[in-house]
């Protein structure tokens, strides 16, 4: 532990994050295909104007990392973490859509259907789900030492976590727990976070630990770490949505009092959520116990990055 | 649409000597038995029961599956290589039907006759449906294709391909493009609405099941395009059908195919478009005999619509 700890202040992952998402940010730009044809331009630029909205590319540094942890080196993962962060877009799209939340800012810009219109945001979201899927499945774009078993294997995971069983089932307990007059309670809401939130953060950090080469054992512990962050994520995002500003986030804050929405902090107070939240922190650390601290230090920072994150 | 006397050049094989009625017939409950289990029930309910509800619509034809079958067995390859992916392609061919009915998009309040899934389950389940059925058709894929029929490099072919089909530069762009009216300005935009809406996931069915049961690069650029023509021409002749019978357009696309091509150049494409994917397939029946069959007999069931499919 103590080397760990050490490793781990020398660690600089403000530098870390900003190298991995220039890397990530070339490369999502790059992967947009040309426009099909002249009238399409306006899907491409869509799709484009989401996915470079100026994220924070947590999960594909994730991915990355935890390709490294479990014995690969970082770029075998790259196209498995530019689909992680195309899927989280288009979430994000959709989410953001009149029908669902209906949000008019992002990060600070007009959301999809705001600056282009419904139709458009629609078909941008289905088609970086699609783009996703086709950048992880193609074979050429991985290093030729990562077989073609462990890139289906990442495959299945990937879309495993952001369907039925994970990402969007999360948004549907959601949207069928809001604007009810009780709370929801404390089981269910770990529910729509663990899937809404936590799903796909374990994707990213499965499939990048898969392309790796990581053992089974080694890709579950990965997995319970995936899930403490993804849960510690939300429980700060809520915190966050209580103490800070609109400004400050560069999006709607105290929406979540406004809207009736459960959270944490509405559920069992602030002082006790953000105790949950270093239960969590803790819990993930443990689980990087046992792995190399060296390659280990990018996810330990990541998930202290999550915890004390500002917006 | 009355059967015509085949003027073309392609010689056509005895395809009245293949019962495509009956082959089609008997794989749609295969089908459909292999989506039932891919959408066993859990929670969350609702998504599940919405789900269903989208991809066991009365009377489903499971075209997509039926020709990703066809192809893979024309090479000797068993059904069992290509179900899941027929599944899947169901699958996908149901989402693209949830959003595409969307009030955003088309505006359908209908689709076979009930209610569409968004005027069922409201629109933002109809979003999600969506949103899940393609990535469980990518799972299912994924963990159903039996390893010992498959390799997985051709799996993985196969997920880009259904990926790449309803992307950016497929389906998407031909639905975007549909709703822009695209259609009624000109020939040349009426068979883009027409390749992209409906003519990319034929192709897509086509070409997988080709990948699926081990077909060389030349057989599978083949493939790929004889879906691409069937599946335009299954739509042409739809709208050809609709305009006969007098109804105003149709529900599928924007913009009246018919109306804007006439009547007359309408018909001739069907019988250009019928020449160009029986074009397709004479490459194969040198080599696979009569297992090329149920392809030729898809090609003249798009224009004669000699019987009623109807699935469960």
């Amino acid at each position: 532990m103590s080397d760990q700890s050490t490793t781990a202040t020398q660690f600089d992952i403000k530098e870390y994050m900003i190298e991995k998402a220039a890397m990530v940010n070339q490369a999502l730009d790059s992967a947009i295909p040309a426009k099909a044809f002249p009238q399409s331009n306006r899907l491409n630029e869509a799709m484009r104007y989401s996915l470079m909205a100026g994220g924070k590319r947590v999960r594909p540094a994730l991915c990355l990392a935890a390709c490294k942890i479990a014995g690969g080196l970082e770029p075998w993962a790259l196209p498995a973490a530019l689909a992680t962060e195309m899927i989280h877009t288009m979430s994000l799209i959709h989410d953001d859509l009149p029908c669902m939340d209906n949000d008019d800012l992002r990060r600070g810009k007009l959301t999809c259907h705001k600056a282009f219109d419904e139709p458009t945001a629609v078909l941008a979201g289905d088609a970086l789900l699609a783009l996703a899927f086709e950048t992880a499945s193609n074979l050429s774009s991985y290093p030729v030492n990562v077989l073609p078993d462990r890139i289906a294997r990442a495959v299945g995971e990937l879309a495993r976590c952001i369907g039925a069983e994970g990402l969007a089932a999360g948004q549907l307990v959601d949207l069928e727990s809001t604007g009810l007059s009780e709370p929801v309670p404390l089981d269910k809401l770990e529910y729509i976070h663990l899937h809404k939130t936590a799903a796909l953060l374990e994707a990213a950090v499965v499939t990048g630990a898969i392309i790796g080469g990581g053992s089974d054992e080694q890709i579950d512990r990965l997995r319970g770490y995936a899930r403490s962050i993804g849960l510690l994520f939300q429980v700060v995002d809520d915190i966050l949505d209580l103490t800070k500003s609109s400004e400050e986030l560069g999006k709607t804050a105290g929406k979540d009092l406004a809207s009736d929405k459960t959270t944490y902090p509405k559920l069992i107070g602030l002082d006790k959520s953000r105790e949950f939240a270093e239960e969590l922190l803790g819990q993930a650390k443990e689980q990087l116990n046992g792995f190399d601290p060296e390659s280990a230090a990018p996810l330990v920072h990541l998930a202290n990055y999550i915890a004390y994150r500002q917006k | 649409m009355p059967p015509r006397s085949s003027s073309a050049s392609t010689p056509t094989p005895a395809s009245t000597s293949f019962d495509l009625r009956s082959y089609w017939t008997s794989l749609i409950p295969v089908i459909d038995s292999e989506l039932d289990t891919a959408l066993t029930v859990r929670y969350p309910e609702k998504m599940y029961e919405a789900m269903r509800y989208s991809v066991f619509c009365g009377g489903a034809k499971r075209a997509p599956p039926v020709m990703c079958i066809a192809s893979c067995e024309l090479f000797g390859t068993p059904l069992a290589a290509a179900l899941p992916t027929a599944a899947a392609l169901e699958m996908i061919h149901a989402a693209s039907h949830v959003h595409d009915d969307l009030p955003c998009m088309d505006a359908a309040p209908l689709r076979r006759g009930r209610p569409s899934t968004h005027a069922q389950y409201g629109d933002d389940v109809a979003v999600l449906v969506g949103d899940s059925l393609f990535p469980l058709g990518f799972t299912h894929v994924v963990t159903k294709t039996p390893a010992d029929l498959v390799p997985r490099q051709a799996l993985l072919s196969v997920l880009k391909e259904i990926a790449r089909t309803v992307g950016c530069t497929g389906m998407a762009a031909g639905q975007l493009l549909d709703l822009t009216g695209a259609a009624a300005s000109g020939e040349v935009e009426v068979l883009l609405v027409l390749e992209k809406k409906f003519g990319e996931l034929a192709e897509c069915s086509a070409v997988c099941g080709g990948m699926l049961g081990g077909a060389g690069e030349d057989d599978q650029a083949a493939l790929r395009r004889y879906g691409r023509t069937v599946g335009v021409l299954y739509e042409l002749v739809d709208d050809v059908l609709m305009e006969s019978n007098g109804q105003a357009g149709k529900m599928r696309s924007n913009a009246s195919v018919v109306r804007t091509l006439g009547m007359g150049r309408a018909l001739e494409l069907v019988e250009q478009l019928r020449d160009k994917a029986k074009l397709e397939l004479q490459r194969f029946g040198d080599q696979y005999g009569d297992r090329v069959l149920p392809l030729y007999s898809f090609v003249d069931y798009a224009v004669e619509r000699g019987f009623m499919v109807e699935g469960g």
